[in-house]
Protein backbone atom coordinates (compact mmCIF):
# COMPACT_ATOMS: atom_id res chain seq x y z
CA UNK A 1 0.00 0.00 0.00
CA UNK A 2 3.49 2.21 -0.08
CA UNK A 3 2.20 5.43 -1.54
CA UNK A 4 -1.42 4.88 -1.87
CA UNK A 5 -3.49 8.02 -1.09
CA UNK A 6 -5.97 7.62 2.01
CA UNK A 7 -9.72 6.57 1.35
CA UNK A 8 -12.69 7.60 3.28
CA UNK A 9 -15.10 4.53 3.37
CA UNK A 10 -18.51 5.11 4.46
CA UNK A 11 -20.15 2.01 6.68
CA UNK A 12 -23.82 2.12 6.86
CA UNK A 13 -25.17 -0.02 9.83
CA UNK A 14 -28.50 1.72 10.48
CA UNK A 15 -31.31 -0.35 11.35
CA UNK A 16 -28.55 -3.30 12.43
CA UNK A 17 -28.43 -4.59 16.08
CA UNK A 18 -25.62 -5.04 18.17
CA UNK A 19 -22.87 -6.61 17.35
CA UNK A 20 -23.68 -5.77 13.46
CA UNK A 21 -22.46 -2.24 13.48
CA UNK A 22 -18.92 -3.34 15.00
CA UNK A 23 -18.77 -6.14 12.57
CA UNK A 24 -19.49 -3.93 9.70
CA UNK A 25 -16.50 -1.76 10.71
CA UNK A 26 -14.73 -4.23 11.67
CA UNK A 27 -15.43 -5.46 7.52
CA UNK A 28 -13.84 -2.26 7.16
CA UNK A 29 -10.98 -2.44 8.91
CA UNK A 30 -10.11 -5.44 7.16
CA UNK A 31 -10.08 -3.48 4.06
CA UNK A 32 -8.61 -0.26 5.24
CA UNK A 33 -4.78 0.49 5.46
CA UNK A 34 -2.95 3.23 8.00
CA UNK A 35 -4.46 6.96 7.43
CA UNK A 36 -7.81 5.80 5.86
CA UNK A 37 -11.25 7.08 7.60
CA UNK A 38 -14.01 5.19 8.08
CA UNK A 39 -17.40 6.53 8.76
CA UNK A 40 -20.25 5.01 10.26
CA UNK A 41 -23.92 5.36 10.29
CA UNK A 42 -25.72 3.78 13.07
CA UNK A 43 -28.63 3.53 15.21
CA UNK A 44 -28.41 0.58 17.55
CA UNK A 45 -28.57 2.20 20.85
CA UNK A 46 -25.34 0.55 22.46
CA UNK A 47 -22.84 2.17 19.30
CA UNK A 48 -21.30 4.74 20.92
CA UNK A 49 -19.62 2.62 23.72
CA UNK A 50 -18.61 -0.46 21.02
CA UNK A 51 -17.47 1.93 18.76
CA UNK A 52 -15.12 3.71 21.96
CA UNK A 53 -14.36 -0.02 22.83
CA UNK A 54 -13.48 -1.13 19.40
CA UNK A 55 -11.19 1.83 19.00
CA UNK A 56 -9.58 1.58 22.31
CA UNK A 57 -9.02 -2.63 21.93
CA UNK A 58 -7.41 -2.09 18.21
CA UNK A 59 -5.75 0.92 18.58
CA UNK A 60 -7.28 3.02 16.22
CA UNK A 61 -8.73 7.31 16.71
CA UNK A 62 -12.16 8.71 17.01
CA UNK A 63 -12.33 11.58 15.20
CA UNK A 64 -15.81 12.60 15.75
CA UNK A 65 -18.93 11.28 17.33
CA UNK A 66 -22.10 12.96 17.09
CA UNK A 67 -25.91 12.77 17.17
CA UNK A 68 -27.46 13.67 14.38
CA UNK A 69 -32.04 13.40 13.44
CA UNK A 70 -32.00 9.25 13.94
CA UNK A 71 -28.27 8.61 13.22
CA UNK A 72 -25.08 8.43 15.18
CA UNK A 73 -22.17 9.54 12.99
CA UNK A 74 -18.68 8.10 14.05
CA UNK A 75 -15.20 8.69 11.93
CA UNK A 76 -12.58 6.63 12.95
CA UNK A 77 -9.04 7.23 12.01
CA UNK A 78 -7.23 4.47 10.92
CA UNK A 79 -4.01 4.37 12.88
CA UNK A 80 -2.99 0.84 13.37
CA UNK A 81 -3.28 -2.36 11.31
CA UNK B 1 -4.94 -29.30 12.58
CA UNK B 2 -3.37 -26.97 14.95
CA UNK B 3 -5.82 -25.10 17.49
CA UNK B 4 -4.76 -21.98 17.53
CA UNK B 5 -2.69 -20.24 19.97
CA UNK B 6 -1.42 -16.67 19.48
CA UNK B 7 -1.73 -14.94 22.57
CA UNK B 8 -1.98 -11.72 20.68
CA UNK B 9 -2.11 -8.65 21.45
CA UNK B 10 -5.61 -7.89 21.52
CA UNK B 11 -6.71 -10.63 23.48
CA UNK B 12 -8.87 -13.88 23.81
CA UNK B 13 -11.96 -15.17 24.50
CA UNK B 14 -12.82 -18.51 24.74
CA UNK B 15 -16.16 -19.77 25.40
CA UNK B 16 -17.43 -23.32 26.25
CA UNK B 17 -21.03 -24.36 24.87
CA UNK B 18 -22.37 -26.75 26.55
CA UNK B 19 -26.18 -26.12 27.01
CA UNK B 20 -28.47 -27.50 23.50
CA UNK B 21 -31.64 -24.67 24.39
CA UNK B 22 -32.31 -22.33 21.66
CA UNK B 23 -31.93 -19.42 24.08
CA UNK B 24 -28.37 -20.09 25.13
CA UNK B 25 -27.54 -19.70 21.07
CA UNK B 26 -28.26 -16.16 20.94
CA UNK B 27 -25.32 -15.24 23.69
CA UNK B 28 -22.91 -17.71 21.74
CA UNK B 29 -23.92 -16.16 19.01
CA UNK B 30 -23.48 -12.58 20.31
CA UNK B 31 -20.43 -12.72 22.21
CA UNK B 32 -18.49 -14.58 19.74
CA UNK B 33 -19.16 -12.33 16.64
CA UNK B 34 -18.71 -9.14 19.23
CA UNK B 35 -14.67 -10.69 20.41
CA UNK B 36 -13.98 -11.54 16.81
CA UNK B 37 -14.98 -7.68 15.78
CA UNK B 38 -12.88 -6.34 18.17
CA UNK B 39 -10.04 -8.47 16.87
CA UNK B 40 -10.00 -10.75 19.86
CA UNK B 41 -8.84 -14.47 18.98
CA UNK B 42 -12.08 -16.32 19.65
CA UNK B 43 -12.17 -19.95 20.34
CA UNK B 44 -15.38 -21.80 20.73
CA UNK B 45 -15.49 -25.44 22.03
CA UNK B 46 -18.60 -27.38 21.45
CA UNK B 47 -19.60 -30.27 23.96
CA UNK B 48 -22.41 -31.71 25.86
CA UNK B 49 -26.24 -31.19 24.60
CA UNK B 50 -24.68 -28.03 22.52
CA UNK B 51 -23.26 -30.32 19.72
CA UNK B 52 -26.61 -31.26 18.56
CA UNK B 53 -26.50 -27.40 16.72
CA UNK B 54 -23.96 -28.11 15.16
CA UNK B 55 -24.50 -31.45 13.15
CA UNK B 56 -25.20 -31.41 9.48
CA UNK B 57 -28.82 -33.38 10.07
CA UNK B 58 -30.04 -30.37 11.82
CA UNK B 59 -32.42 -30.84 15.50
CA UNK B 60 -34.25 -28.74 16.72
CA UNK B 61 -33.18 -26.81 18.92
CA UNK B 62 -35.28 -26.75 22.18
CA UNK B 63 -36.44 -23.38 23.82
CA UNK B 64 -36.61 -24.42 27.89
CA UNK B 65 -39.48 -25.34 29.28
CA UNK B 66 -40.55 -22.14 31.34
CA UNK B 67 -40.11 -19.42 28.41
CA UNK B 68 -41.49 -21.74 25.72
CA UNK B 69 -44.85 -19.63 26.07
CA UNK B 70 -42.49 -16.40 25.34
CA UNK B 71 -40.70 -17.88 22.35
CA UNK B 72 -42.71 -16.76 19.37
CA UNK B 73 -42.91 -12.95 20.75
CA UNK B 74 -38.95 -13.44 21.08
CA UNK B 75 -38.40 -14.67 17.41
CA UNK B 76 -40.81 -11.82 16.56
CA UNK B 77 -38.65 -9.10 18.50
CA UNK B 78 -35.56 -10.51 17.66
CA UNK B 79 -36.47 -10.30 13.51
CA UNK B 80 -38.01 -6.82 13.99
CA UNK B 81 -34.84 -6.10 15.26
CA UNK B 82 -32.77 -7.36 12.34
CA UNK B 83 -30.70 -9.39 15.10
CA UNK B 84 -28.96 -12.02 12.90
CA UNK B 85 -29.75 -16.04 13.76
CA UNK B 86 -26.86 -17.52 16.13
CA UNK B 87 -25.59 -19.41 13.31
CA UNK B 88 -25.71 -16.32 11.42
CA UNK B 89 -23.58 -14.58 13.58
CA UNK B 90 -20.94 -17.53 14.17
CA UNK B 91 -20.85 -17.18 10.70
CA UNK B 92 -19.77 -13.43 10.67
CA UNK B 93 -17.17 -14.32 13.33
CA UNK B 94 -15.64 -16.95 11.48
CA UNK B 95 -15.24 -14.80 8.89
CA UNK B 96 -13.41 -12.90 11.36
CA UNK B 97 -11.06 -15.56 12.55
CA UNK B 98 -13.12 -17.43 14.85
CA UNK B 99 -12.77 -21.53 15.98
CA UNK B 100 -15.23 -23.89 16.71
CA UNK B 101 -13.78 -27.33 17.66
CA UNK B 102 -15.93 -29.95 19.01
CA UNK B 103 -15.02 -31.80 22.37
CA UNK B 104 -13.98 -35.60 21.04
CA UNK B 105 -15.49 -37.44 23.70
CA UNK B 106 -18.95 -36.00 23.90
CA UNK B 107 -19.13 -36.64 20.11
CA UNK B 108 -17.95 -40.34 20.60
CA UNK B 109 -20.84 -40.72 23.56
CA UNK B 110 -23.26 -39.47 20.96
CA UNK B 111 -21.78 -41.13 18.18
CA UNK B 112 -21.02 -38.70 16.42
CA UNK B 113 -17.81 -39.07 14.05
CA UNK B 114 -16.25 -35.65 12.19
CA UNK B 115 -18.25 -36.13 8.94
CA UNK B 116 -21.41 -35.53 11.08
CA UNK B 117 -20.76 -32.44 12.04
CA UNK B 118 -21.45 -29.22 9.89
CA UNK B 119 -19.24 -26.71 8.29
CA UNK B 120 -19.11 -24.58 11.20
CA UNK B 121 -16.88 -27.03 12.90
CA UNK B 122 -13.18 -26.47 11.96
CA UNK B 123 -12.43 -29.45 13.79
CA UNK B 124 -12.80 -31.98 17.07
CA UNK B 125 -10.11 -31.89 19.58
CA UNK B 126 -9.70 -32.82 23.26
CA UNK B 127 -9.97 -31.15 25.95
CA UNK B 128 -6.51 -30.72 26.64
CA UNK B 129 -6.00 -28.74 23.54
CA UNK B 130 -8.95 -26.61 24.21
CA UNK B 131 -7.32 -25.81 27.49
CA UNK B 132 -4.16 -24.81 25.78
CA UNK B 133 -5.52 -22.73 23.41
CA UNK B 134 -7.87 -20.46 25.94
CA UNK B 135 -4.44 -20.27 28.26
CA UNK B 136 -4.19 -16.96 29.41
CA UNK B 137 -7.24 -15.10 28.29
CA UNK B 138 -10.79 -15.15 29.04
CA UNK B 139 -13.16 -18.35 29.02
CA UNK B 140 -17.39 -18.01 29.67
CA UNK B 141 -19.22 -21.49 30.19
CA UNK B 142 -22.48 -21.15 28.51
Amino acid sequence: MDGATADRTLVDSRGSSCPGPITDLAMAYRRAKVGDVIELWATDLGVKADVRAWAAKTGNEIVSMEDRENVIVTVLRIVKR
Amino acid sequence: MQVQSNGGTTGKMSIIMFSGTADKFIPLGVVSQAAAAMGMQVNIFVTGFALLGFTKKPHDLPFPAEFANMAPALAKGMQANRVGAWDTMLVQAKELGAKVYACSMMASVMGLVKADFNDLVDDVVGAAAFLQASENGQTLFI
